[in-house]
């Protein structure tokens, strides 16, 4: 069997009472766009968060290229509260923070765009570079750097050349029109050269046409730069154009996965979505 | 353009070359020139006159600077009317009198002169860019001791100055955490004050240790380290410190942080002023007689070689994550930035900072006491900081001299009654001052709500292209 890039295996996120999300398992291959779906409050950015680390999971596990990096069970008080329907619980605690997963591999851009409010286009993606750094505090102030700070600028410059922000580089973050600030977050994810690219609705707020530019725009990088694609969205359009599978969830529950075009006609999703008739 | 500057160049050269040589040659023509400035011998008619003259002859033997000034300021205003003291002779002493001012002047004209050459010859620009700010400070630093020479190291400027250099020092420390790390933080004082006990301890002469030490049987500590490597130690018992509290407390936010900081600074003060550490500390009373310096220089070079340290972390890599926590924390841990070790990082450079300052303190002081590093010390810095513009390291600077002449100098008048002929000036008493100063500040504060530079930096380049715009708008209106 060929390694999954990711796999979720039985993950549960309880807050309180409140199962946001349970029991999901999913995997991602190489080189795939896959897409997670489902309506207001299924659950699914919350699902996104325990991958990066933001929450951990009550119970479950997530594995990046086979290797084990977010895995818990319930603990404490939750031993008593927890009303997931899995019942067998991972044996291993492994608790990762979202710096250490973007070092793993996986970078993330946020649903309501989160840039470096006060600096330039360039200093936000250049940020992202830090984490390559070999320097240590006296030799970066010293500027012993200079040759890998040479080389992390060059680099930055080359990636807003690819997502054509070259010329707005030395304005503020904050004046750019709102999809150049998604192309600008997206590009500073790709700073921090990630093999796994996670995009949480990346067309929200979007016209159509600035969507369709932005399918375009992810086919691009993920081809250019070798990548695998996971993506929340709700932009059916986006979402059917360019996922070769899709994730249906509702109520934290997975209820549909397969093909664009086999989820489009499945009648629990419709359900999902439209509402079931009442009579 | 470039013929303009050439010109420009030769002549600073010449103008440096004239002073230094000229100064110097004075130096050692001094006997002579006492001798053609008495060309008629009166001086050997005259007892008190001979005796005065023979006074400054001997200082010049021994070889003391301020004593040779003294006695001679004492036997040519003395005897002026009989002395020659115009013309050539009279600009000799001038160059004599003025000789370290004018030979510092000489080689900041040379420095110039050199600086321009370069700009010139740079052909990538690089140095172009660096050379005017450079050379901004070192006019600064001629400037400073031109003036101490001229106006003497005890008058109200130089005591501004002094403090100003501390204050901006702390200030800029204090603002590497507050406005480009985003912790508010305020145990500013407690910091300052291990700084500078430590810094006291370590440099008081160890014979002097029993009189300064009389409640504790001379103290625990019975050595003297140098000064430099005192200042040094201060930093690292600051830093050192700040690691430990940062531990614990650099997990809470805004406001939580600034009251554990705050309760940090006042435990710290209660500690250094317990009994049971007086052999080390001297408990509440005074810590003197140790090292201080002797020009204003000193804490001008060291709180600006500290202060260029602070502004090129904040231009590094390190630096940049710094202002990503500050404006997004969640970005910048998405962004694989290790949120604890950073702030700690942080905490830990501005606190070995505040350290230093606060040696600088101890020293411009001469005495250290725990009970002086109050909570309203903290506050005088935050104010600082933010009238300067948080997130500004040039705005700090100026804002801490201009702090600390409007509290020292500029308003002092207003604590003395004033009488306009019979007329007494309404409110003018002791300590009025503060409350014209506090309003003063108010008025800052509302005017310039981000502070007087906001966020940004004081560029030469800004300056002279809004100065030429606003002349090129007079010419068209």
């Amino acid at each position: 069997m060929a390694e999954h890039v990711l796999e979720l295996k039985h993950i549960t996120m309880q807050f309180g009472g409140v199962v946001a999300v349970d029991d999901l398992s999913m995997h991602i291959d190489q080189g795939e766009i896959v897409a997670l779906i489902g309506p207001n409050g299924a659950g699914k950015t919350t699902a996104f968060n325990c991958v990066t680390g933001v929450y951990t999971p009550t119970s479950g596990q997530v594995l990046y290229h086979g290797r084990l990096i977010v895995s818990n069970r319930p603990e404490g008080r939750m031993k008593t509260l927890y009303a997931g329907s899995q019942k067998d619980h991972p044996a291993e605690v492994v608790v990762n923070t979202p710096d250490r997963i973007t070092k793993l591999g996986l970078a993330r851009t946020f649903q309501n765009i989160r840039l470096f409010k006060t600096q330039t286009v360039f200093e936000n993606v250049l940020i992202a570079t830090h984490l390559h750094r070999t320097s240590n505090l006296l030799t970066a102030t010293l500027r012993l750097n200079w040759r890998e700070e040479r080389e992390m600028r060059e680099e930055v410059l080359n990636l807003l050349e690819v997502v054509g922000l070259k010329d707005a580089r030395d304005e503020l973050a904050t004046s750019l029109p709102y999809g150049k600030q998604r192309r600008l977050e997206i590009a500073r994810a790709l700073a921090t050269r990630p093999k796994l690219l996670l995009l949480d609705e990346p067309a929200a707020g979007m016209n159509p046409q600035e969507t369709d530019s932005l399918a375009l725009f992810i086919k691009q990088i993920k081809d250019r730069f070798a990548l695998t694609v996971f993506l929340i969205e709700h932009h059916m359009d986006l979402v059917m154009d360019i996922s070769d599978r899709i994730y249906v969830i509702d109520f934290g529950r997975l209820i549909a996965h397969g093909a664009p075009h086999e989820v489009q006609d499945d009648p629990d999703v419709i359900n999902a979505y439209l509402g079931v008739d009442e009579e | 353009m470039k013929k303009t500057r050439i010109t420009l160049i030769v002549l600073f050269t010449l103008c440096a070359l004239a002073l230094i040589i000229f100064s110097l040659s004075v130096k050692d023509s001094l006997p002579g020139l006492l001798d053609r400035m008495d060309a008629e011998q009166t001086a050997t008619q005259d007892d008190k006159m001979l005796k005065a003259r023979d006074r400054v002859l001997e200082s010049i033997r021994e070889g003391d600077r301020s004593k040779i000034l003294r006695n001679l300021e004492r036997y040519t205003s003395g005897w002026a009317d009989r002395l020659d003291l115009n013309g050539e002779i009279g600009l000799e002493l001038f160059f004599f009198r003025n000789g370290p001012s004018l030979t510092a002047l000489g080689l900041f004209l040379l420095a110039a002169a050199v600086a321009m050459a370069l700009s010139v010859l740079d052909r990538k620009g690089r140095f172009r860019k660096a050379a005017p700010p450079l050379m901004l400070i070192a006019a600064v630093y001629t400037g400073v001791y031109i003036l101490e020479n001229v106006v003497g190291s005890d008058s109200m400027l130089m005591t501004v100055l002094e403090k100003g250099a501390i204050f901006a020092l702390i200030a800029v420390s204090m603002n590497l955490l507050n406005g480009f790390t985003g912790l508010f933080s305020l145990g500013q004082a407690g910091f300052m004050l291990i700084g500078a006990y430590t810094y006291a301890i370590f440099t008081i002469e160890t014979g002097t240790r029993p009189q300064v030490y009389q409640y504790y049987a001379g103290g625990l500590v019975q050595f003297t380290l140098p000064a430099l490597v005192s200042i040094g130690l201060a930093g690292l018992a600051a830093a050192f410190f700040a690691f430990l509290i940062g531990l614990p407390v650099l997990r809470l936010k805004s406001d939580y942080l600034a009251i554990a900081t705050l309760g940090f600074a006042e435990i710290i003060r209660a500690v250094f002023q317990y009994d049971g550490l007086g052999p080390i500390t001297n408990g509440s009373n005074l810590l003197r007689k140790f090292a201080t310096y002797d020009t204003v220089l000193f804490p001008f070079v060291i709180a600006g070689v500290c202060i260029a340290l602070i502004a090129l972390i904040i231009n590094s890599t390190y630096g940049r994550s710094f202002k990503a926590i500050r404006d997004d924390e969640i970005a910048a841990e998405a962004m694989g930035i290790n949120l604890f070790r950073h702030k700690q990082m942080a905490f830990v450079i501005s606190s070995f900072f505040a350290g230093i300052g606060g040696a600088l303190l101890a020293m411009y002081q001469t005495t250290v006491q725990a009970a002086a590093f109050t909570s309203a010390m903290t506050y005088e810095i935050l104010l600082i900081v933010v009238i300067g513009g948080m997130g500004s390291v040039t705005g700090s600077v100026i804002a801490s001299f201009l702090f600390v002449a409007a509290s020292e100098w500029w308003l002092r008048f207003l604590d003395n009654e004033q009488m306009i002929g019979s007329f007494q000036v309404p409110l003018l008493r002791s300590g009025f001052r503060m409350v014209v100063f506090s309003v003063v500040i108010m008025a800052v504060v509302l005017f310039y709500r981000k502070g007087i530079m906001g966020d940004r930096e004081l560029s030469i380049k800004r300056l002279t292209s809004r100065l030429s715009l606003r002349k090129g708008g007079l010419k068209n209106g």
